[in-house]
């Protein structure tokens, strides 16, 4: 981490949510002249200080704020501490179906992603040459597409007479169904847009584990299986989990894809929460969904946050 | 001496001249628009010089505020700010402005009034556009439907929405319509169920307060759409947007859509229909449109100008360009028009132009389409 203790770092993810990752700085040792008393100590607060306001204003504090609305509920002239706009989105079987779908939407596509980004990641940190340089680009180039370019470029590669549809014939299968507004489409359309984000955090991940690790094992006679078992699959665990919770962090809020792809019923969250704000006119109730969503998608950020801490402290005992 | 008189001489000349010259340069006439670029490069290569063909002592300017803050409603605040203060607004003319939308633009009088005196052919404008006194509709689009007469019979094709509907059930799978709320054309099939069952009476309809009594009606239009929701593309699919509608319709998913006559013509125009796309409108009660009007700020300093322009734009050759360049329908009575064109458009013709208020009945359509035509689940059961 170079002369600093501490480390902040920004990820654009997609839908251009930034994630924050900040680490707080190492403690350091006493013994201090007043210039590195402020080296050491206030300047790496100082340094926070703007990203660390900015959360708590634009972030913590008015969500704070939001919850607070939903849980004070005016009724017959008075104002008071109250579940019901909760218990009225649990009763409601519309909302329910949108959230069990969204779930059952992240779950299959996080699912998907790693079917499709664990074997490509092992290869492109194992492979060496040219095909591997060129799949590297390949995996990448998603970064570069906008996401609304992306879904209508799928709707004429996925949709009725669409260009699958049209080679599939042209080999004698016939009989397509084309996903276009079903849920299979929302899934294909964040499985390509999620690819880059998790093949990097993977191949960074596989990057530290040294080839005289693999080596040694080679040696003592373990096959590829065992080595993937007892080596790999352990050392990237963590990984793992910053790729699942990340992933599940942007695919929960998505908007683009499920609204262009996806049928008009069920919804995801993210289209329904602006449905619900913008068409239905109802703020009170999309700030309900909203709070909703931000708990579910709270709790899958504190394990990325445990995950990440458990990291530096295991780092800083090892050193 | 002598070199003085000259001088002096010479210099009245020039004075002369340049005054001459002054006087001959054509005024100029500021026009603001913030409409989409189609609009913007018809003006710039079909209407202005047209315009200064037949009016070389005008020179139209125009400014395209697309995009850039508010549009034309900043421009009009500018003018307001200039008419309190006395100064010149810079404006002379909005390509389409809606004059009521702020109330101090009303209270204020900040457009002026058009008239049979200052602006003739506002004579020729239809009923439908229901125009207030200082708005000057120039253009209009209409919800119709667009079909592929390879495969739809001409004798098939729906000409009241109960005959649309048994066509829908009669060829599963064939037909397509948008979510309400991701464009107007998909919006126009569900308003159009909605006028159905209250009685074929658009005007019951009004801006503000919602009529209670009215909305109860809504769930008879959710049966008679939810009738057909699994005759839909792909037992009942509904793109999100106008253009994915016509997609499916160009690559030949689906042979019949509601669409918008300016983007179904232009398709038509630039080739990307089917070759067998035609346009028909249901005779019993048309599908829903709208118009876009001009306005002239009563503060401008080349009023005489902009009127001349507000004429120019609603005589029948211009409004024969708008059918032909922009896929528009006139704001003038289609008789006005050449017989060669409502020949060609006589399945489309109307003067009845339907419009839907929005606001709280625009909320209730949306929510009550979603919770009942799109999905399976009865939010009450």
């Amino acid at each position: 981490m170079g002369s600093l203790p501490f480390s902040i770092i920004f990820i654009r993810h997609h839908n251009n949510s930034i994630i924050f990752m900040t680490t707080l700085p190492t403690p350091v040792a006493n013994g201090r002249s007043p210039r590195r008393w402020f080296r050491g100590s206030l300047l790496p607060y100082i340094m926070i200080a703007p990203p660390l306001l900015l959360m708590t204003l634009l972030i913590f504090l008015p969500a704070l704020q939001s919850i607070i609305r939903t849980l004070i509920v005016d009724a017959d002239g008075q104002t008071g501490f109250s579940f019901s706009r909760y218990i009225a989105f649990f009763n409601d079987k519309i909302s329910v179906s949108n959230l069990i779908f969204t779930f059952q939407i992240v779950l299959l596509t996080l699912a998907t992603i790693f079917l499709v980004c664990f074997p490509l990641s092992l290869y492109l940190r194992f492979a060496k040459g040219r095909i591997a340089g060129a799949v590297q680009i390949l995996v990448l180039f998603p970064l570069f597409v906008p996401g609304i370019i992306l879904c209508y470029a799928l709707i004429r590669f996925l949709g009725t007479r669409g260009t699958l549809e049209t080679i599939l014939s042209i080999v004698g299968i016939t009989g397509y169904r084309t996903p276009y507004l079903k849920p299979e489409a929302i899934v294909i359309g964040l499985v390509w847009e999620s690819i880059p984000f998790t093949v990097l955090v993977l191949t960074a991940g596989l990057g530290q584990i040294s080839d005289s690790l693999i080596e040694c094992a080679r040696d003592v006679g373990a096959g590829n299986w065992t080595i993937f078992r007892r080596i790999i699959l352990p050392l990237i665990i963590r990984p793992l989990l910053i790729a699942f919770s990340l992933n599940f962090l942007g695919i929960f809020g998505a908007y683009t894809v499920p609204y262009l792809l996806g049928p008009a019923a069920p919804q995801m969250m993210g289209v329904y929460m602006q449905q619900t704000f913008g068409q239905y006119r109802r703020p009170d109730d999309a700030e309900t969904q909203a709070v909703i969503t931000f708990l579910i998608c709270s709790m899958v950020g504190l394990l990325y946050v445990r995950t990440v801490a458990k990291q530096r402290i295991q780092q800083e005992e090892s050193e | 001496m002598r070199y003085l008189r000259l001088l002096l001489v010479s210099l009245a000349l020039l004075l002369v001249t340049a005054t001459a010259v002054a006087q001959d340069a054509p005024k100029e006439i500021f026009v603001y628009t913030d409409s989409d670029t189609n609009i913007s490069d018809w003006w710039t290569n079909t209407l202005i010089p047209a315009f200064e063909a037949e009016h070389p002592e005008y020179k139209v300017v125009l400014t395209i505020v697309r995009g850039v803050g508010g549009g034309n409603d900043d421009i009009a605040n500018r003018a307001l700010a200039a008419l309190e203060t006395g100064d010149d607004p810079q404006v002379d003319y909005f390509e389409t402005m809606n004059v009521d939308e702020a109330q101090e633009w009303v209270d204020k009088e900040l457009f002026l009034e058009i008239t049979e005196e200052n602006v003739p052919n506002i004579a020729n404008v239809i009923e439908a556009t229901n125009r207030l006194p200082g708005e000057i509709p120039y253009r209009g689009s209409q919800v119709l439907l667009a079909y592929n007469s390879e495969f739809v019979a001409e004798d098939e094709v729906p000409t009241t929405y109960e005959e649309l509907m048994q066509w829908i059930q009669d060829h599963p799978g064939q037909f397509v319509y948008n979510r309400p709320d991701k464009g107007g054309s998909g919006a126009a099939m569900v308003t159009r169920a909605i006028f159905e069952v209250t009685g074929k009476d658009p005007s019951l309809f009004v801006p503000g307060e919602a009529d209670a009594a009215l909305i109860d009606q809504f769930p008879k239009a959710w049966e008679l759409l939810s009738s057909v929701h699994e005759d839909m593309y792909e037992q009942g699919a509904y793109p999100a947007g106008n253009t994915p509608v016509l997609e499916l319709f160009a690559n030949g998913s689906v042979n019949m859509i509601t669409a918008w006559s300016d983007q179904a013509l232009q398709a038509m125009n630039k080739g990307l229909l089917p070759e067998g796309a035609k346009l028909a409108q249901l005779q019993d009660l048309p599908f829903t449109g709208g118009y876009s009007y001009s306005a002239i700020p009563s503060n401008s300093t080349n009023q005489e100008g902009a009127l001349a322009l507000a004429n120019f734009v609603l005589s029948p050759a211009i409004q024969e360009s708008i059918v032909n360049e922009i896929g528009g329908f006139p704001a003038v009575a289609w008789s006005e028009l050449p017989e060669e064109l409502q020949t060609q458009f006589t399945d489309v013709i109307t003067d009845t132009v339907p419009t839907w208020p929005g606001g709280d009945y625009g909320a209730a359509m949306v929510e009550g389409w979603y919770n009942n035509v799109a999905t399976n689940i009865d939010p009450a059961s």
